[in-house]
């Protein structure tokens, strides 16, 4: 999917690229034995959203992308071994309370969308709105992606 | 009491109207004083009408007026010329009440308030001025109006200033606000309108050169304000595009609903086939290897069956798994990027996953057949030991 704007870069890589993550994260979920011992159908239903939506990140851009980032932080919260951050001076609080302060005034409407998008969006909390925008168009087209992917697992594994 | 002297002499032709006197007043009292004064004299015949109403709203003006000029003891002409500098506009000052009860005193000496002795030492040089350029108070009456009216302005939003330079300035609010741009352009933008003047205010600022549109304030923080506007729409109409459905509705709330909506929908997605997929997943290997071992070696022919016959007993490939791990880590994995996933992803990965399940091996040999066509060789080998 070409991205319509020159100056806004919203390419994601093809389907294969998250096929791969994905499948590499579910065949780690089996590997680790996760599935004869929790009972719970729900604890399973967790892991595996979780190792979809960390596969998506990893294969959407890994932490070039503000969103993927903020989504593996979280989710690696204890043991950050795994994701390399790039080292940023992080003037982040600063931003955030001057440009909040002022995102009242600016055209309401907008705004309170962003709010909720924000909510949405991972790592939507520290953005301006023009930027959670951008945020979200790849999000939304890494969402899609993702989703086609777990849509031809399951119709493939589901008994005929 | 020289006040009364000065009032005496400001209203001329009248024989000394009853004046009270205004011994330690708030601004009220002199109001009343001045309405009585208003009555009984006649101030300079020219002023009658505009001055009457106007030295009933201004009372404090007028004793500030009257303060310094009887100060000055230029009684009858400065008098005069405050009268018609009153009365031309409305200048409304809020000054402090404490000095005026420097009325009670024998010598009326001005406050220690310098600020307003400046303030009225200002509005008496305009009325001066204004009076001293046409003998007329009628001929004058549009300027001082139009004077008084900008300063009040100025005296209004700031407090007193001693700069007669910015109040020049408002002198003229119809032209481009220069006084505010001068300001502006310490900070940020130049900007150069494209109305009919100012392109004298082109200072050279290492910040972004924005030229503002016709009709529109060339502010710095609206410019700002425009050009993120421009910025967040443009971004909108890119998510406009993504999002399925958007490019028919009108107004931007209805498209950020419609965007919020579907970023809700396909995280329910993702929600909704994780848990099919947990569901389903207890019966399924997963291991990758195993499909990407059987995605290299369907190159070979006579090993078709094999990898099918693998694949589809999940049992039997639980049991090779390790050793296709050990395998498998020796020998390189093959490049993704040969592997043919454009048009026939959906269908590969579908039919792939049905082996698993022991479905006929044709469809197994068309998938072989469609996978082969990108894929590397690989080592017989390991296609033996799949057998």
């Amino acid at each position: 999917m070409a991205s319509a704007d020159k100056t806004i870069n919203t390419d994601v890589p093809e389907k294969d690229v998250f096929a791969i993550h994905f499948l590499q994260s579910l065949s780690n979920l089996r590997t680790q034995n996760l599935f004869n011992s929790p009972d719970t159908t729900n604890y399973r239903v967790r892991k595996i959203k979780k190792a979809a939506y960390v596969s998506m990140a990893r294969a959407a851009g890994g932490t070039s992308r503000l969103w993927s980032r903020a989504l593996l932080r979280r989710a690696t919260k204890g043991n950050n071994k795994i994701v390399r951050f790039p080292r940023k001076k992080r003037k982040v609080t600063w931003k955030i309370s001057s440009k909040r302060r002022r995102s009242d005034q600016r055209a309401p409407v907008v705004e309170e969308a962003a709010e909720r998008l924000r909510n949405l969006v991972p790592g939507g909390g520290g953005m301006e709105t023009s930027k959670l925008m951008e945020e979200t168009a790849h999000y939304i087209k890494c969402l899609s992606m993702q989703v086609k992917v777990m849509q031809c697992l399951v119709d493939g594994l589901s008994p005929k | 009491m020289d006040l009364t002297g000065g009032f005496g002499a400001r209203s001329g032709g009248v024989g000394g109207g009853p004046y009270r006197e205004p011994i330690g007043l708030e601004s009220l009292h002199l109001g009343d004083e001045f309405r009585q004064l208003a009555t009984t004299t006649s101030l300079t015949p020219d002023n009658a009408g505009g001055s009457f109403t106007a030295l009933l709203e201004l009372p404090p003006t007028q004793a500030v007026e009257l303060l310094h000029f009887t100060d000055s003891l230029s009684s009858s002409q400065a008098a005069a010329a405050a009268t018609t500098g009153i009365g031309g506009g409305d200048i409304i000052i809020a000054p402090p009440p404490p000095p005026l009860h420097s009325f009670g005193g024998t010598t009326l000496t001005f406050p220690s308030n310098s600020a307003l002795m400046e303030r009225a030492a200002r509005f008496s040089v305009i009325a001066t001025e204004q009076q001293q350029n046409n003998g007329n108070y009628h001929n004058n009456e549009t300027p001082t109006s139009s004077v008084p009216s900008n300063s009040s302005d100025r005296v209004k939003t700031e407090p007193p200033e001693t700069d007669s330079a910015m109040e020049n300035q408002s002198l003229c609010p119809n032209q481009t606000n220069r006084s505010g741009k001068r300001k502006d352009f310490d900070k940020k933008v130049k900007s150069s309108t494209k109305k009919n003047k100012s392109s004298e205010e082109t200072e050279k600022l290492p910040y972004v050169h924005v030229r503002a549109r016709r009709g529109q304030a060339t502010d710095s923080h609206s410019l700002a304000e425009r050009a993120r506007r421009e910025k967040i729409n443009a971004r909108m109409k890119l998510l406009q595009e993504l999002v399925p459905g958007c490019d028919k509705i009108q107004g931007t709330a209805l498209v950020l609903d419609e965007i919020i909506n579907h970023v809700q929908s396909l995280q329910r997605q993702v929600e909704m086939l994780s848990m099919r997929l947990a569901a389903v997943n207890p019966r399924v290997d997963f291991n990758l290897d195993t499909i990407l071992a059987s995605e290299n070696a369907s190159l070979m022919d006579g090993s078709f069956s094999g990898t099918a016959m693998q694949l589809a007993w999940p049992h039997q490939a639980l049991e090779t798994e390790q050793s296709f791990h050990q395998r498998q880590l020796q020998p390189p994995p093959p490049p993704p990027q040969q592997w043919p996933f454009d048009g026939l992803n959906q269908p590969v990965w579908g039919r792939e996953e049905d082996q698993a399940h022991g479905n006929d091996h044709s469809n197994l040999m068309a998938v072989s057949e469609n996978v082969m066509v990108g894929s590397a060789n690989l080592h017989p080998n390991q296609v033996k030991m799949e057998l």
